[in-house]
């Protein structure tokens, strides 16, 4: 499996993500930094005590030495200190967040997943029937409707019209108990922001499914006497799931994005959340840490990705 | 597949560019006209477009005044066909103005988009070389950078208004077509009839925009068309999360997140734009469906 191309490679787009990680945590440093008015601003702090505390917290030098002390000790893990709350070191914060997050969004690709190639696999196998024509009608509004229409539309029949039904679990705001949530809070976010992205898998599956059940070699499986169900779920998905990995990066994309404004909605304390707050408050430090930390997620998802290539498809080698 | 690409290839064979042209589009629209839902998406988008320009003179009441003798909160009455916000505006008006916004957005930013995107990409297909190089090294390193995020943060940088908008969502909207036309200039560019053109002495501009451009049309118009409502959920997006347009100005975002401030009190307020959002992107993305079957008929889905 891992043979020393495939190591180089690793390590070539390792460096790569680096790289990205650079640019975009310096494009959005700039950005950030360039904005009028600061955390300190609405607070009474005028003349020589701003400057006092702008000093505390190095912003009073040239932005190229902030970038460069903020690059050297995010390098060493620490994303500096919050300027809304006074010197809260941000890593710890940012790290649990992110595995809140990371409980959000992993169950909400599985969902995804699981869904889209379900809905996938029968649509095609069911082509231009009613079942094709329903589930592929479900695909597109699953991606034409806004998560955050989805999800008002959700709090209000679950908290609003139907409270029984989950025993007033979804409440009005809604807003997590502890800081994972339980199962039950968990569960109708994850749904929602999987069912958004899971309209994306459901197309690719069916026309990947459409494009193999034609090949030569399932006519061969059928006509040796498979049972159908082998046929479909060995021969077909198998390969038909190729073009589904090839989506997953902008399927993780699309998560973070939908996790946004799911998170705020639903009140739950993840990275999402952090980031609308940070840029409302102007506690900029946060801002660039979450988006760095995204702008890594996402390098690393796309290099699994690649990676799942050559476990699905011996044939693809690097 | 191929049978049916095989008349408009014909067609501009043998005829000038003026004719090719024709052949597309006369060619596009009589296999969009079979697309039932694509015909329908373009039958309401086309009804969105005129209550959009009414909007512009008149709107059964001012979208931003509270009425004096209102209510906040009215239900849906021959008055106040959608009922009244949580300041007493009229709801109709406020919906109408966001149906303006929302297109004005949406067009708006696939513009830019298409200029943007066509010139760099046509640019970087047919020069090649380090143009392309940084270009494409450029595109790279966004590729995967969530671009709602990237718009919230320019737009903050830029200041609130339409036109600024417009700009931060196609700060990254843009590579994607950079990246589709590129690849169509990469192939296009060695054709035979390419070497004649440029055989018989035509400039790179003429050659750029007029041989190669119009025969990357297709697949250019077709992803124009899904720039909209990536656009028009961008900007909900934004509003809704209240760093959008600027209150007074309605847009459906704004008018969604309002409602669902005001929830307990009153659920319908909430419903009028999540029932406006989901049915315009929905038409948007039909059409478009219905235009790459139409246009850009070698990309099987």
């Amino acid at each position: 499996m891992l043979t020393r191309g495939t190591l180089i490679y690793i390590a070539q787009r390792l460096a790569l993500i680096l790289f990205t990680l650079i640019v975009v945590s310096f494009l959005v440093f700039i950005t950030v930094h360039s904005l009028p008015g600061s955390a300190f601003e609405s607070e009474k702090v005028h003349g020589k005590a701003l400057q006092l505390v702008l000093h505390e917290y190095g912003l009073d030098r040239p932005i190229l030495v902030q970038y460069w002390s903020f690059f050297t000790n995010a390098i060493h893990g620490n994303l500096g200190v919050s300027f809304q709350i006074r010197g809260l070191p941000i890593t710890p914060v940012v790290m649990r967040e992110l595995s809140v997050s990371a409980e959000l969004g992993g169950t909400a690709l599985l969902i995804t997943i699981g869904l889209g190639t379900t809905f996938g696999v029968l649509a095609a196998i069911r082509q231009n029937s009613w079942v094709d024509y329903t589930l592929t009608s479900i695909a597109v509004v699953g991606y034409s409707v806004p998560s955050f229409v989805l999800a008002g539309l959700g709090v209000l029949i679950f908290s609003y019209w139907l409270p029984t039904v989950t025993n007033g679990v979804i409440s009005y705001p809604a807003e997590w108990s502890g800081t994972y949530g339980t199962i039950l809070e968990l569960s109708l976010p994850a749904i929602i922001l999987g069912f958004y992205t899971s309209g994306q898998v459901t197309r690719i599956t069916r026309a990947a499914m459409l494009e193999v059940l034609q090949q030569d070699y399932i006519r061969t499986a059928r006509a040796k006497g498979l049972k159908s169900r082998v046929v479909t779920v060995r021969h077909a998905l198998r390969n038909a799931l190729i073009p589904v990995i090839s989506i997953l990066g902008p399927l993780v994309i699309s998560i973070i994005t939908g996790s946004v404004i799911i998170e705020n909605i639903f009140g739950i304390p993840g990275l999402g959340k952090e980031f609308v707050e940070s840029i409302l408050q102007a506690d900029y430090n946060i801002t660039v840490a979450v988006f760095t930390v995204y702008a890594l997620l996402i390098g690393i998802a796309n290099l699994i990705v690649d990676l799942l290539y050559t476990v699905v498809d011996p044939r693809i080698r690097y | 597949m191929a049978a049916i690409a095989t008349p408009a290839l014909e067609e501009y064979a043998g005829g000038t560019i003026a004719r090719e042209q024709v052949g597309l589009w006369r060619d596009g629209f009589r296999r969009l006209r079979r697309n039932r839902l694509a015909l329908a998406a373009l039958v309401y988008l086309t009804l969105l477009v005129l209550l959009a320009v009414v909007a512009i003179f008149w709107t059964p009441y001012n979208p931003a005044t509270i009425l004096p003798h209102t209510l906040t909160f009215e239900a849906p009455s021959a008055a106040h066909l959608l009922g009244t916000d949580d300041l007493g505006r009229d709801l109709l008006s406020r919906m109408m103005q966001g149906a303006q916004i929302s297109l004005i957005v949406g067009v708006g930013t696939s513009l830019i988009v298409l200029t943007v995107g066509v010139v760099v990409g046509l640019v970087a297909g047919y020069f090649r070389g380090w143009i392309d190089t940084v270009i494409s090294v450029f595109i790279n390193i966004f590729y995967g950078i969530p671009g709602i995020l990237v718009a919230i943060i320019l737009y903050l940088v830029l200041g609130r208004g339409l036109l600024n908008i417009m700009i931060a969502i196609s700060a990254t909207a843009w590579m994607d077509m950079a990246r589709l036309v590129r690849g169509q200039a990469f192939s296009i560019r060695e054709r035979e009839y390419i070497e004649a053109a440029r055989a018989s002495g035509a400039r790179s501009g003429k050659i750029l925009f007029g041989h190669i451009l119009p025969n990357a049309l297709g697949p250019i118009i077709v992803q124009a068309t899904f720039v909209i409502p990536i656009a028009i959920l961008t900007e909900a997006f934004l509003s809704y999360l209240g760093l959008g347009i600027p209150s007074p100005l309605a847009s459906w975002g704004s008018i969604a997140s309002e409602g669902y401030a005001a929830l307990p009190l009153e659920p319908y307020m909430m419903l009028w734009p999540a029932i406006a959002l989901s049915v315009t992107l929905l038409a948007f993305n039909f059409l478009g469906d219905g235009l790459r079957d139409a246009f850009d008929p070698r990309q099987r889905r």
